[in-house]
């Protein structure tokens, strides 16, 4: 009989029903959006601000303290130099999954043809890699100098030019070399020379404007430095540092072993520079403060911004649903009062609407949960180029939700309807 | 002018009576308006708020020396022609070889309270430098001279000129300094040492000239590129350049975040506004038997129609007025939570808001009224 009750109401009612329906799959769908950019949008921002660049820096142990404390430029003289054959290491630490991008970096003196000096950078610019792990990355700083603007010719592309003599020159030292694209210049090195061609004229707005990118072996070669790079530039997703990650860095037997492990398995700047160094022989790895910590900021108040507008969504959501639910409930005055003067009780009465009602809600939650992922989505394409992931925690907080909200709308207007006296309400009476 | 007291006495008394049940649509109008100032105030003014936080990346700006030598007086004067709102600190830096322990390291004279604006990412253990005659470290020279705060260092300086022969190192000029702080970059910094740029100035007896100054400015990349060539014609002897890994990757990043601030506002104003419409349209289904009731005593069609949404409009007016108060206050709390500076009031935000609630409770009412006067009166109040 109950069971027939419900199933008259939903089919003879089923416009007022689907109403009922559609708001409250608004509602939800509107939470689950805005849940679903929330708890995502730290990590699509964090992708956004790799356009900064490196944000660890690694350096041979030695060449840490060395380096320009005695002006020793050029690096050919620091003796220092990490391993080009461990770069594969970096992708194999622990937070592994988190680094983005890196290059290796080696610096070497040449000479012109007419005796100018040069600074000659050999990097790599979009270095393809098979990893042990069967993964594939292009790593290189055609992504980690994103900055860079190319002023004529194109980005060194070294896949397809294996071990060619290519080189991209900063802006100012072409001008003041009266080079262009498509030109070649004659580097002398300290172990051999090379005839480079140029394929691109970059303008990077700072001290790189007066050097020559090369390739790392060719610029290698030119210096016999075979296997050697001076520096590496890592660029990771962190974490925003906290007291812990600060007290760590500081003095690690500071802390508790708990602690410690907790630390190790955060991804702070701190703890992939500490795993870095461990992969990485004689290499002292650090945060670049300016980038990691700029990050920090700017992650967390996007994401108290996000929270907060999510809150105030959430609330005009529920009130939504609420208000709907209430004055839905309302109309039903005659028919609760029709119940009552046959003698139903309230309790049967509260039951069978409130059944009504939940049958309805879990209709259109689902329904808006699905919408509120979808537009969730289009936000994500929209803005970021790239899908929103579906957090799990999403489907309890907009189950809880739309239960939650749904039991508030009705209750308070089937607990009034109920005060009411069946001879005034069938009436017509108020 | 009779008909019209009566229209509004009609229209003010069913809103009276029928209170709890406008209470609610009035509510519900009211979080729509909320939510539409509320968002709209905040995604204006994000680009201003996130720009101020982008500047934690420091510098967007320098200026270095053209052809002359670039003097501390340029420097200011050039910085004077940016906005002083816009402009958050310059920091000029000087740099000179000095000596310590017969080392030679680079000195950099500054002015300590600007770095605090223009390198706000600087970690420092201990203190920035006060008074005269203290000075910062970068953390691989203190390393290297196991140095700690609080100790004292001598710092040598050869004048000029000055031959380096055994019997005239003693003519170096030589202050002591107070070790307040130690530096901690990530980057070259770590190398160098950091005095006041009166400290220096007493050091090589000279005042020398301004090798960089930092600015960090408050600007997008346009306003920033002309503040830029506005220098540079001005013929003071200072070139100022963009610091481009800053200024490109900021442009990057905040139109990222304002597009999705707009995106978010639209769609949840969208949704927000169907629920408004929704509840509307169930606030005035249900008054079919009314309606039923005016036509059975000769009510013409467009006057009920008139008098409903006459009704819908004065509490979608309602709404919207509380709702851009409300509105404001919620973007204000959450300026000053996540900000923590207080919003740019919109004025032109108001009238919009409570246009927009009169114009979407209006055009959500007249649907369910314009479909409850095609019944039949009899069939309505007959309750079928």
């Amino acid at each position: 009989m109950f069971g027939r009750m419900i199933r008259g109401t939903l089919l003879r009612q089923w416009k007022k029903m689907l109403m009922i329906a559609f708001t409250i799959a608004l509602g939800a769908s509107l939470a689950s959006a805005m849940l679903s950019v929330m708890l995502d949008v730290e990590d699509k921002v964090n992708q956004e601000l790799k356009t900064y660049g490196a944000n660890i820096t690694v350096v041979p142990k030695s060449a840490s303290v060395l380096n320009d404390i005695y002006e020793v430029e050029g690096g050919e003289t620091t003796g220092a130099y990490l391993r080009e054959d461990e770069l594969g290491k970096i992708k194999t630490i622990f937070w592994a999954f988190n680094i983005v991008d890196y290059a290796p970096f080696v610096n070497v003196k040449g000479t012109l043809e007419d005796g100018t000096d040069v600074s000659v950078v050999g990097s790599w610019f979009n270095h393809h890699m098979e990893l042990p792990t069967g993964e594939e990355l292009d790593a290189g700083i055609a992504s980690l100098r994103s900055w860079w603007e190319i002023e004529s010719g194109e980005w060194l592309d070294e896949q397809s030019n294996e071990n060619a003599q290519i080189a991209m020159i900063g802006t100012s030292l072409a001008q003041k070399l009266g080079v262009s694209v498509g030109d070649t210049l004659h580097i002398k090195g300290s172990a051999s020379d090379g005839d480079f061609h140029i394929t691109g004229i970059f303008d990077a707005g700072g001290d790189e404007d007066d050097q020559i990118f090369v390739p790392l072996n060719t610029a290698q070669a030119l210096a016999n430095l075979d296997g050697c790079i001076d520096s590496i530039e890592v660029s990771a997703l962190t974490t925003p540092e906290n007291e812990l990650a600060i007290k760590v860095a500081q003095d690690p037997s500071s802390v508790t072993v708990s602690q410690y492990e907790l630390w190790y398995c955060t991804a702070y700047a701190s703890s992939i520079c500490y795993q870095i160094q461990e992969v990485i022989t004689d290499s002292v790895a650090s945060p670049v403060r300016q980038v990691a910590d700029s990050e920090g900021a700017i992650l967390e108040k996007t994401k108290l911004l996000m929270i907060l507008i999510t809150i105030l969504s959430l609330i005009g959501a529920a009130l939504g649903i609420c208000n709907l639910v209430t004055a839905s409930v309302m109309e039903r005055s005659s028919e609760i009062g029709l119940m009552k003067a046959i003698g139903a009780q309230n309790g049967a009465i509260s039951g069978l609407v409130l059944t009504e009602i939940f049958i309805t809600a879990i209709f259109g939650g689902v329904i808006g949960f699905f919408a509120g992922f979808g537009f969730a989505q289009i936000i994500g394409q929209t803005v970021f180029n790239s899908a929103i992931t579906l957090k799990p925690m999403v489907i309890p907080i907009v189950s809880i939700l739309v239960v939650l909200v749904t039991l508030a709308g009705s209750i308070p207007a089937i607990r009034m309807l109920l005060r009411l006296r069946p001879a005034e309400v069938l009436h017509g009476g108020r | 002018m009779k008909k019209r007291q009566m229209y509004l006495r009609m229209i003010t008394a069913s809103l009276m009576r029928r209170r709890s049940r406008m209470l609610v649509a009035l509510l519900s109008i009211a979080i729509g308006a909320t939510i539409l100032s509320g968002l709209v105030t905040i995604y204006y003014d994000v680009p201003r708020q996130m720009g101020a936080q982008f500047r934690n990346y420091g510098a967007n700006m320098i200026f270095t020396a053209s052809d002359e030598e670039m003097s501390l007086d340029d420097v200011h004067q050039s910085a004077n022609m940016i906005p002083s709102d816009d402009l958050i600190g310059m920091t000029p830096y000087r740099y000179e070889n000095i000596r310590i322990r017969e080392r030679p390291i680079v000195v950099a004279g500054t002015d300590m309270e600007s770095i605090k604006l223009t390198s706000p990412y600087w970690r420092i253990q201990g203190d920035y430098p006060a008074t005269s005659e203290q000075i910062l470290i970068g953390a691989n020279v203190a390393e290297s001279f196991r140095l700690k705060v609080g100790d004292m260092l001598t710092v040598s300086y050869t004048p000029e000129g000055a031959v380096a022969t055994d019997e005239e190192t003693v003519l170096d000029n030589m202050i002591d300094f107070e070790i307040t702080g130690i530096l901690d970059t990530g980057g070259s910094e770590e190398d160098y040492v950091y005095v006041s740029l009166e400290d220096l100035e007493t050091l090589t007896e000279n005042k020398g000239s301004i090798d960089v100054a930092e600015l960090s400015v408050q600007a997008n990349s346009d306003e920033l590129a002309g503040y830029a060539d506005k220098i540079n014609d001005s013929g003071l002897p200072v070139l100022a350049k963009l610091v481009k890994r800053v200024t490109a990757s900021e442009t990057t990043v905040l139109s990222k975040l304002q597009a999705l601030v707009l995106l978010v506002t639209v769609v949840v104003l969208a949704l927000t506004m169907i629920c408004v419409a929704t509840t509307m349209t169930a606030v005035v289904a249900e008054r079919r038997k009314e309606i039923g009731l005016r036509k059975a005593i000769g009510a013409s069609d467009s006057s009920i129609i008139k008098e409903f949404i006459g009704e819908s409009m004065l509490l979608g007016g309602l709404g919207g007025i509380f709702g851009s108060v409300l509105g404001f206050i919620f973007a204000q709390q959450v300026s000053i939570h996540v900000f923590s500076s207080s919003i740019t009031f919109q004025p032109l935000l108001i009238p919009i808001t409570i246009l927009v609630s009169v114009l979407v409770t209006g055009l959500s009412s007249l649907m369910p009224i314009r479909s409850a006067t095609e019944v039949d009166p009899a069939l309505v109040l007959k309750g079928e």
